[in-house]
């Protein structure tokens, strides 16, 4: 059967960046998909459904320099799982950096993942200023390079991509702090309460 | 202040007053959610109050600091990486350039000289994966220097015992 099963591995699943990056990719995937957000009660369910998809792509965020709790808790279970038909496994990775090969060290906790547990890995898209890149007139860069990579998963090719806002760090340093700055906002946070060096 | 934080029960006993001993695994500590709340809502303290609260400033305050952590997948295992998630409150949203790469501002974190004790029956791969991991948390986390230490779990003790006497 040709399905491809996404699943949202991001901590904040509901309201993730991830979410809206595998809604874009649903839109650009011309097979048949079903979708899923990790937590801590759905493991079973999502193995269940893993069974008869020809693809699996993982959606989530670099945290802390590697791949989720959410996202390792939840592989821990796939590998006690009887899976006869093994899909192959796509990831779309994204990280709040400018970098998008910050996210490397992820993506190879990923491929060895499927290298213990005999998973093809396959077609790879690592996004760079992951978290404020849809909110500027330059969306139009991740959006295409993510029609880019759901062709890859339809064509069953692979290819590593990768993207990000064509900004120097500089200015990315700026943008980001205006970026920040106006999200403290909207709770009733200053700049400076936002900057304090005080902990707990 | 000096912190052995371990992800399984250690029996070592520290002497001095400023040393401490945290096994992760009798704390109760959940999932970050991702709410960016320790960044944007109250800055520097988590939302959720569980035991993380307890552990992040500790993290920040060390000067010399001894993580003890199974590995999985090239990573931190779970209960350890729970944690080190747990401790972005010690970080600002803001973005900053360090080491020609772009990284979160840090709070009042000291410079610290780290050593990893990373634990378990590991591939030369997956060591390979860690030590980059360690290498980028190098960056994030404030080490001014750090060792990883591959063991077996039959190792553990006599390591983390001689990593102590070595402060």
């Amino acid at each position: 059967m040709v399905k491809t099963i996404i699943i949202n591995g991001s901590p904040r699943a509901p309201k993730s960046n991830s979410k809206q990056y595998a809604e874009i990719f649903r839109k650009y995937y011309t097979g048949e998909t079903i979708s899923f957000m990790i937590n801590n009660r759905n493991h079973s369910e999502i193995c269940d459904h893993i069974e008869g998809c020809s693809d699996i792509v993982f959606v989530f965020p670099l945290y802390a320099d590697g791949i989720p709790s959410t996202l390792l808790n939840f592989l821990k279970t796939l590998e006690t799982y009887q899976i006869n038909q093994k899909p192959r496994v796509h990831i779309l990775i994204n990280c709040g950096f400018i970098e998008p090969e910050q996210n490397n060290v992820a993506l190879d906790m990923m491929r060895l993942f499927c290298r213990q547990n005999r998973y093809e890995f396959s077609s790879t898209l690592a996004i760079g200023a992951g978290e404020a890149f849809l909110t500027t007139p330059l969306s139009f860069l991740v959006k295409g390079k993510i029609k880019k990579f759901a062709k890859l998963v339809a064509s069953k090719k692979t290819e590593h991509l990768s993207v990000t806002l064509p900004l120097s760090k500089k200015s990315f340093v700026k943008a980001s702090t205006k970026y920040w700055i106006a999200y403290g906002e909207r709770f009733g946070c200053s700049k400076e309460q936002m900057a304090s060096m005080k902990i707990e | 202040m000096k912190l052995l934080l371990s992800d399984t029960p250690l029996t070592i006993h520290l002497k001095k007053e400023n040393e401490i001993y945290i096994d992760l695994s009798q704390l109760k500590i959940s999932n970050c959610i991702g709410c960016f709340g320790c960044w944007t809502k109250t800055p520097g303290k988590c939302v959720i109050r569980d035991d993380a609260v307890k552990v992040y400033p500790m993290i920040a305050n060390s000067e010399k600091i001894i993580y003890v952590s199974h590995v999985k997948y090239g990573s931190y295992d779970t209960i350890m990486k729970t944690m080190l998630e747990r401790a972005i409150p010690i970080q600002q949203a803001f973005i900053r350039i360090h080491n020609n790469e772009t990284h979160h501002v840090q709070r009042e974190v000291k410079n610290k000289d780290a050593v990893i004790i990373a634990y378990g029956e590991l591939s030369q791969e997956e060591k390979d994966i860690f030590t980059r991991l360690i290498s980028r948390n190098a960056n994030n986390m404030s080490f001014s220097s750090y060792r990883i230490l591959f063991v077996t779990k039959e190792e553990l003790t006599s390591t983390v015992e001689q990593e102590v006497a070595l402060w």
